[in-house]
């Protein structure tokens, strides 16, 4: 990195019209991100046409600003109301939500913030000085290494269970049986749609999601007095807790941060395996590190939230160096910058070198803003708390109502939402995890999509899964865990 | 005194006592909501005297940022301009476009229900949804983009004869991307092609993806051996060098890329193929909307800021009129599922 031309990005970004510019798209991300079904590629796709009348690097800067925002505040409604807000954060709601409970909702946010602006810092510097070389590695992947990426993701999410393993097989099994509605990813026919139309885009994750963990807390409560002036609201001095959490996890924050970078770069593999992932992998087991309480669950929420940031990082660096997007944020974002005339490609680091570094420098300068922006937002949350349990679940139900059809646009959408919320009660009631099942629908049509189109290339013939340096070193890394989730389930049980 | 069961503490055992208000709950919202849907839509005023006195829903089969829905909503922003009232754009991108499609299709035929179409011609055949071109009121076309031939930087072939050829020598051999479903406009075309060279289609390896970006990037690891798709889509990778563009079809070169020499010029044949786009409401919308949204799409094909936005991502502008639209249509669904039927992609025929 040139270091004039970094001198000169700053100077555009650094500019009072600049910060205005991003401030104001930070509130929006905010309000975007906390309404549940609203998603950051939504806010993005929605205010693209707003910042038209904008210069380039404004706008951009902007629309940089409102997803980071919008990807954290999908937080706020998850700690608070067990709404997730995208797929990734699934796999530290119920860490956020059983903090909150205990009135420890402002470490859990603080926690998330942090850690999500950690990750974001992150994902941005590796895209300032590592793009080229992460882009060579996102170009030589092949659906065979995508598959046992997603492979190793759905492994993960039966060792986050860590205390039932089987009970977290069969909540992954749920979701892979769910993920198996739709268009059969390969040939294109419709499979367990029931005739439905609308049921052939599957059942939908943000639906399922909102009704799976928001439902069975509307039916808490409805049925309980025991907290009758809902959460318990935030202990006094949560931001040390938050200091604290924050150096204990250091080495988990770091393990997310750059796994998020890492696999945010694989196109096809997003922030949701690297959330999963990012948990599996820290997670050392035993209680023995917890030496306070909560510190098991910052102990979740710390690595995945890091992760969950720096995927997105990781993802604009396929996008903007070949123009290739990693998921669906991306390929909005790669829409934008077209239209402002910052075309992605490899030669717009040539052409416009200032222009583009500024742009990935204003994304920097966002996940830096977010730890003021996101502080304010989890103050004024509090009053989310401050409602009676039995005000705030009947608006929880309107809440996930309209998230679902706002998402999905159909009433199906609905329907699932609702019966997604059914299952989630009947899972809870059996005791299940339900971040599996998330996992398993958001990654069993992406395993099976690559594994038979690898086979297909090949005529049928398994060798190929192992014929790539990439896939064998994937392989083993997949196996290994498994083989080590197994031989820690006989320990215990011989010692039991 | 009893305390009354939905006030007590929630415990295990609770379940017992709520599961019937937990059932009941959403089962009674369900049946308000859906018993409210009708009712509205029939407040809607369906004459076609005064259209439009609101605003106009378009709706976009495809997720937000992809080709369909940035055309869209250029349109959008135009027609806005030249109806007086807002047109909404909705995505509908779930199942590849079915959904989207089989909305519109099945949309109160009153002018406030339009929608984008695109290459629909293989969703049928392939038993995905039950689309005709007679389902759609055909109001204009504005957009095509000419399919190409891409191949890997390192790949042997120089020119699209000598690929050509080396499919003929081994079809079982070589691996063709889809850039999408194997169905859709890309793989279409270049099954064309190779029908016109001789080779049948059936004996290559077809690959399926998520589209022409995922394929791009699978060319690129070296997973396939060739992708179908639009040179602006495959423009970075270009420029980066890792690929190359051996052809495109159509009858003049892309002035974005003089260097890619058209198909014609290399073997001869001429094809037109590739993927399009169009403006469309369900089928029987009234001759006075169909013909107002006519003049009005008229109007903004011809706008040279139009043009313009649409030349700098990267789409083709080419106008057809309702008529001629139409009988675009039918002539596409009729060829496109002759050769679906040749590639062996036919469920069953009708």
């Amino acid at each position: 990195m040139d270091l004039s031309v970094l001198g000169a990005a700053a100077a555009l970004v650094l500019t009072p019209a600049v910060l205005a510019t991003m401030l104001a798209f930070a509130v929006a991300g905010l309000v975007v991100g906390a309404i549940p079904g609203l998603t950051a590629t939504l806010g993005v796709a929605l205010l693209v046409p707003a910042t038209l009348t904008l210069d380039p690097v404004p706008a951009l800067a902007g629309l940089m600003t409102l997803a980071a925002t919008a990807i954290f505040a999908g937080d706020l409604p998850g700690a608070l109301l067990r709404i997730p807000g995208t797929p990734a954060s699934a796999a530290y709601v119920d860490a956020a939500h059983a903090l909150s409970r205990q009135g420890q909702a402002g470490r859990a946010l603080g926690l998330g913030l942090l850690c999500a602006a950690l990750g974001g810092v992150a994902g941005a510097l590796a895209l300032l000085t590592l793009a080229p070389v992460l882009a060579r590695l996102a170009l030589c992947l092949s659906t065979v290494e995508v598959f046992w990426l997603a492979l190793l993701g759905l492994s993960a999410a039966a060792l986050v269970a860590r205390a039932h393993p089987l009970k977290g097989a069969v909540s992954l099994l749920v979701g892979l049986a769910l993920g198996c509605v739709g268009l059969d990813p390969v040939s294109g026919h419709p499979r367990l749609t029931g005739g439905l139309e609308a049921l052939s885009g599957g059942v939908g994750v943000i639906p399922v999601m909102i009704g799976l963990f928001a439902l069975p807390e509307v039916a808490r409560g409805i049925g309980t007095r025991a907290a009758p002036r809902g959460l318990p609201g935030m202990a006094p001095g949560w931001g040390a807790a938050v200091a604290r959490d924050l150096w204990r996890q250091r080495g988990r924050i770091a393990v997310g941060c750059g796994l998020g970078t890492v696999v945010g770069a694989v196109p096809g593999a997003g922030a949701d395996i690297a959330a999963y992932l990012a948990r599996a992998v820290t997670d050392h087991g035993g209680g023995g590190a917890a030496r306070d309480p909560g510190d098991a669950e910052a102990a979740v929420i710390a690595p995945a939230g890091a992760a969950n940031n720096a995927a997105i990082g990781g993802a604009l660096v396929p996008a903007t160096v070949v123009g290739i997007p990693g998921d669906s944020l991306t390929a909005v974002v790669i829409g934008a910058m077209t239209l402002h005339g910052l075309t992605p490609g490899p030669t717009v680091f040539l052409v416009q070198p200032e222009r583009i570094t500024a742009v990935v420098l204003a994304f920097l300068l966002a996940n830096l803003m977010l730890v003021p922006v996101g502080l304010l937002a989890i103050r004024s949350a509090r009053v989310v708390m401050r409602v009676p349990r039995a005000v705030l679940a009947p608006i929880i139900l309107v809440v996930c109502l309209v998230g679902a059809y706002a998402v999905g646009g159909t009433p199906e959408a609905v329907v699932v939402m609702l019966a997604a919320g059914l299952l989630g009660i009947a899972l809870e009631a059996a005791g299940l995890p339900l971040a599996p099942l998330v996992l398993g629908l958001v990654l069993g049509p992406t395993v099976e999509e690559t594994l038979l189109v690898s086979l297909l290339k090949a005529g049928g013939d398994p060798a190929i899964l192992v014929s790539r340096p990439g896939a064998v070193a994937l392989a083993t890394l997949t196996l290994g865990l498994w083989g080590a989730g197994l031989g820690m389930t006989a320990r215990r049980h011989r010692r039991s | 005194m009893h305390q009354e069961p939905w006030r007590m503490p929630m415990r295990a055992g609770s379940w017992r006592r709520l599961w019937p208000a937990v059932v009941l709950a959403p089962v009674v919202m369900l049946v308000v909501i859906l018993a409210a849907m009708p009712a509205a839509g029939g407040v809607r005023d369906a004459r076609a005297d005064g259209w439009p006195n609101r605003p106009v829903t378009l709706i976009v089969p495809s997720g937000a940022g992809g080709g369909t829905d940035q055309t869209g909503r250029l349109l959008a922003e135009r027609l806005r301009a030249r109806l007086g009232q807002p047109v909404v754009v909705v995505n509908r991108g779930q199942g590849g476009g079915v959904v989207g499609i089989g909305a519109i299709r099945d949309a109160r035929p009153d002018g406030y229900t339009l929608g984008i179409l695109y290459n629909f011609a293989h969703y049928t055949p392939l038993g995905q949804a039950a689309v005709e071109a007679e389902d759609f009121t055909a109001i204009a076309q504005y957009n095509a983009d000419p399919a190409a031939v891409v191949v890997h930087r390192d790949s042997p072939w120089t020119d699209v004869g000598a690929a050509l050829d080396a499919v003929k020598a081994d079809p079982g051999g070589v691996t063709i991307a889809c850039a999408g479903g194997c169905g859709g406009s890309w793989p279409v075309a270049i099954a064309s092609l190779l029908r016109a060279w001789d080779v049948d289609p059936a004996a290559v390896r077809m690959i399926p993806s998520q589209g022409a970006a995922a394929s791009l990037q699978d060319l690129a690891a070296g997973g396939v051996d060739m992708v179908p798709c639009s040179l602006p889509e495959a423009r970075a990778l270009m420029e980066a060098g890792v690929v190359r563009g051996l052809a495109v079809f159509g009858a003049e070169r892309l002035p974005a890329f003089a260097a890619v020499p058209l198909l014609a010029e290399e073997t001869g044949l001429t094809l037109d193929l590739g993927a399009w786009r169009g403006l469309v409401g369900p089928a029987g919308l009234p001759e006075a909307v169909t013909a107002r949204l006519e003049r009005a799409m008229a109007d903004v094909v011809a706008d040279p800021g139009f043009r313009a936005e649409m030349a700098d991502r990267g789409f083709g502008v080419v106008w057809r009129d309702g008529a001629a639209f139409a009988a675009f249509l039918r002539q596409q669904q009729t060829t496109v599922r002759a050769l679906l039927r040749d590639l062996g992609l036919t469920r069953a025929d009708p």
